[in-house]
């Protein structure tokens, strides 16, 4: 036995350089069949692959490997809140301030619309609120990424992106709140009930700044090479991301900070504008396919009316608000509901919220969370389909990966 | 093909009147890389009234403003700037900037696109990717003539200036990211188009028509709008269009050429008319080259006088020569701008240049290119 020392043991020790090549391998293949077959997003076809591989499909990827994928996800998802952020130019959400109205108002009005269907089904108003909460925000990533890869650029595609910051930022501010509000219905006390989200959303921003202001100093220090500002940003999304971890603060919120900060507060410009594309590349396949699989399609059956009517709710309420206040801020109503059909994919990062809010508040209760799971489902196989078609009938979509 | 072999008839038009066309950048705010904005922008300014027009450019991160028909540099300017701050309200709107300058110093010529119109789409299959590398921005200046003759006199005089505009106009130092070392690299992207560079000799209308009948006749052109000459005539205007300016950098310079146009015009028709001589062209494209490449410092061969002499020199005596015709225009203070230019060799290029020196990057200096073209250079800083 001792001399055959050099070969492996079996079972194979678990690798996790292993797991982010087989992830992208399989990402790459599910993806183009995808495209190339259906013609449907590249991402609808990660998320699927992910969905067949996951434990909902042949359990390739069982729960203990996804949570030792973590790192890649947050890595990806840091990606994607810090260059959504950086997006957003103030100046400009000042003086277009319908924008910025539209944005608030349809998170809103979406939060009602599934609220009032919820209770119609006869949920708790607490749970109710919860889950109508997640369904506020639209899907950076499914956003960002689709746009990315149609090279989408026009206004359907600028606003798409600021609402989708809009909504996702006003989603997390509200969850808080409501858990604070859970908290005194658990009759932990008002300092518990008030310190909670004041230390979630106050440590989140300002995270985010204090990372924003090193890296505008950084950045002059370093002077205005390209290759060095790529490493000083991936730095900056890394060390956000595991430090919003480290000190149980909101990652969306702080890598959103960390983006408009950067931006908006470099009043010398010496940041450049680094494309992030490539490092986009390697984690995006991954990060959907872990999506994919951390999805569940058990739920849909049972609960298949509750996910109708909450997917259509939100559908409905974001398209009408959106599409009537883009009139105010001069866009043509078929822009107007194209802007608002781009906001039908729903974040994966609706999981995380749900699994954290069952495990500290369990009335949340295994129907809603089912519910709210499947629509994440559903929304992330149709709402990358939902965007792409948004961005090419209003004719925004580019011609570089033409035929 | 009735139609086709109709000749051409040049419209009279009061002498010496001014229009002018200037291609303009959208960027984003983001990294002022060019944009798609056009379709947006002209849907906003559409509402609006105004003189003059705003119109769609070949690709869709251009737009073109076209300034109706000006007696004086003073009108046409108040008309350029009205135009410049309806379009700058649009573009902050649309979180989009608008700048001049003759190329956008780092877009790919690849990621171009062709705005949807059956003529765009025509030049797109005809030209390959030269049509999208022609994503070059220039003004064009119209000056008024009486009759087709005239037209073809006053081309020929003005042919000689030639390097003077490309010099006062240039600002197109940097190409696909780079310094090309030249003060105009547009006309460059120009150069490869087969119907390029001067019009054939020809001295009367008559023989232009002839000239112009035989090339649709041959089928290699079907309208003046194929050829792409530096200088050509525009029958349907009444009027010579001289296009070899890059879009400069501020609408006030524009109107400084227009002006400058305007001054030489006045004096070249004003003088006894001695036939042209074909000979004047065996040094043009030399002293054209001269003038792209090293702007003011460049050499000028007069072929009538022999002489060798820096276009500084020589814009600064043309100037000069041209005080009373200013005067008489009311172009005086426009003309002596220009004359400061050249003394001190400051054109577009070298701002831009400048600007890269300065900031150190060229998103930022399209950002700044972008904040002097609205006007808001001097209030910002």
């Amino acid at each position: 036995m001792s001399e055959f020392g050099f070969l492996p043991s079996f079972p194979l020790p678990s690798s996790a350089v292993l797991l982010f090549g087989t992830l992208m391998l399989a990402g790459l293949v599910g993806g183009w069949a995808v495209e190339r077959f259906l013609s449907l997003p590249r991402i609808a076809g990660y998320v699927i692959t992910g969905l067949v591989l996951g434990p909902g499909g042949v359990s390739l990827l069982d729960p203990g490997t996804l949570h030792d994928a973590r790192i890649f996800m947050d890595i990806a998802l840091g990606l994607v809140l810090y260059d959504l952020g950086h997006r957003i130019r103030l100046r400009w959400l000042v003086r277009e301030r319908w924008l910025l109205v539209t944005g608030v108002s349809e998170g809103f009005a979406a939060f009602a619309a599934i609220f009032a269907v919820l209770l119609f089904i006869g949920e708790a108003p607490l749970p109710a609120a919860m889950a109508a909460t997640i369904g506020m925000a639209s899907s950076p990533a499914v956003v960002l990424v689709v746009a990315r890869d149609l090279r989408a650029e026009g206004q359907v595609t600028e606003r798409a992106l600021n609402l989708v910051a809009i909504n996702s930022g006003l989603a997390v501010l509200v969850f808080t709140l409501l858990i604070s509000y859970a908290h005194l219905e658990q009759d932990a006390g008002w300092a518990v009930a008030a310190a909670h989200p004041a230390y979630l959303l106050l440590g989140s921003a300002l995270l985010g700044l204090a990372m924003g202001l090193l890296g505008i100093a950084l950045a002059r220090w370093i002077g205005k090479r390209e290759d060095a500002q790529l490493i000083l940003v991936l730095a900056l999304i890394a060390v956000t991301t595991g430090l919003a971890r480290q000190l149980n603060l909101s990652v969306i919120l702080a890598l959103l900070a960390l983006g408009v900060f950067s931006r908006n507060l470099d009043r010398r410009h010496a940041m450049l504008p680094v494309e992030l594309g490539h490092a986009f590349q390697f984690f995006v396949a991954v990060l959907f396919v872990l999506t994919g699989a951390s999805l569940r399609l058990d739920a849909l059956l049972p609960t298949a009316m509750g996910v109708g009517l909450y997917v259509l709710a939100r559908l409905v309420a974001k398209m009408t608000v959106i599409g009537t206040l883009s009139r105010l801020s001069g866009l043509s109503f078929r822009q107007g509901v194209l802007l608002g059909l781009s906001q039908l994919p729903m974040a994966g990062t609706a999981i995380v919220l749900v699994e954290s809010t069952a495990s500290f508040y369990p009335e949340f209760g295994i129907r809603l969370a089912g519910m709210v799971f499947a629509a994440v489902a559903l929304l992330e196989i149709l709402g990358p389909v939902a965007t792409q078609v948004a961005f090419k009938l209003a004719g925004e979509a580019g011609g570089a990966r033409e035929q | 093909m009735t139609e086709a072999t109709e000749r051409l008839v040049f419209k009279r038009s009061e002498p010496f009147r001014l229009g002018v066309e200037i291609e303009l950048q959208i960027v984003n705010t983001r990294d002022y890389n060019l944009s798609r904005g056009a379709p947006d922008l002209l849907r906003l300014t559409g509402k609006q009234r105004h003189a003059g027009e705003i119109k769609p450019e070949i690709t869709e991160s251009m737009v073109e403003m076209a300034t109706s028909i000006h007696s004086s540099h003073d009108s046409l300017l108040r008309e350029l700037l009205e135009m410049r701050d309806l379009l700058v309200r649009g573009a902050d709107r649309l979180n989009l900037a608008i700048c001049g300058g003759g190329s956008h110093p780092f877009q790919k010529w690849s990621e171009q696109r062709i705005f949807a119109r059956p003529r765009f789409a025509h030049l797109s299959d005809l030209y390959g990717y030269l049509a999208k590398q022609f994503t070059v921005f220039g003004q064009h200046i119209h000056v008024g003539c009486g009759n087709g003759d005239d037209a073809i006199h006053l081309l020929h005089g003005l042919s000689r200036y030639i390097p003077h505009f490309i010099v006062l106009s240039a600002s197109s130092p940097f190409f696909q990211g780079h310094d090309t070392s030249f003060a105009s690299s547009r006309l460059n992207a120009i150069a490869a188009f087969p119907l390029s560079g001067y019009m054939p000799f020809v001295s009367s209308w008559d023989e232009f028509n002839d000239y112009f009948r035989t090339m649709q006749d041959l089928g290699i052109v079907e309208s003046m709008k194929d050829f792409y000459w530096d200088i050509r005539p525009k029958p349907e205007f009444g009027s010579v269009e001289m296009r070899v300016c890059d879009t400069p950098l501020t609408l006030e310079q524009a109107a400084g050429l227009a002006a400058y146009a305007q001054a030489l015009a006045r004096s070249i028709l004003a003088e006894p008319r001695t036939a042209a001589r074909p000979d004047s062209y065996f040094v043009y494209t030399y002293n054209r080259f001269q003038a792209c490449r090293f702007g003011f410092d460049g050499l000028l061969v007069d072929p009538q006088t022999r002489q060798h002499r820096t276009l500084r020199e020589d814009i600064l005596e043309t100037l000069a020569s041209l005080e009373a015709k200013a005067a008489e225009f009311g172009s005086s203070q426009a003309l002596g701008a220009l004359a400061r230019q050249a003394e001190s060799r400051q054109n577009g290029s070298a701002w831009l240049r400048d600007a890269m020196a300065r900031a150190g990057s060229l998103h930022d200096v399209v950002r700044l290119q972008a904040e002097l073209w609205a006007g808001r250079l001097e209030s910002d800083e």
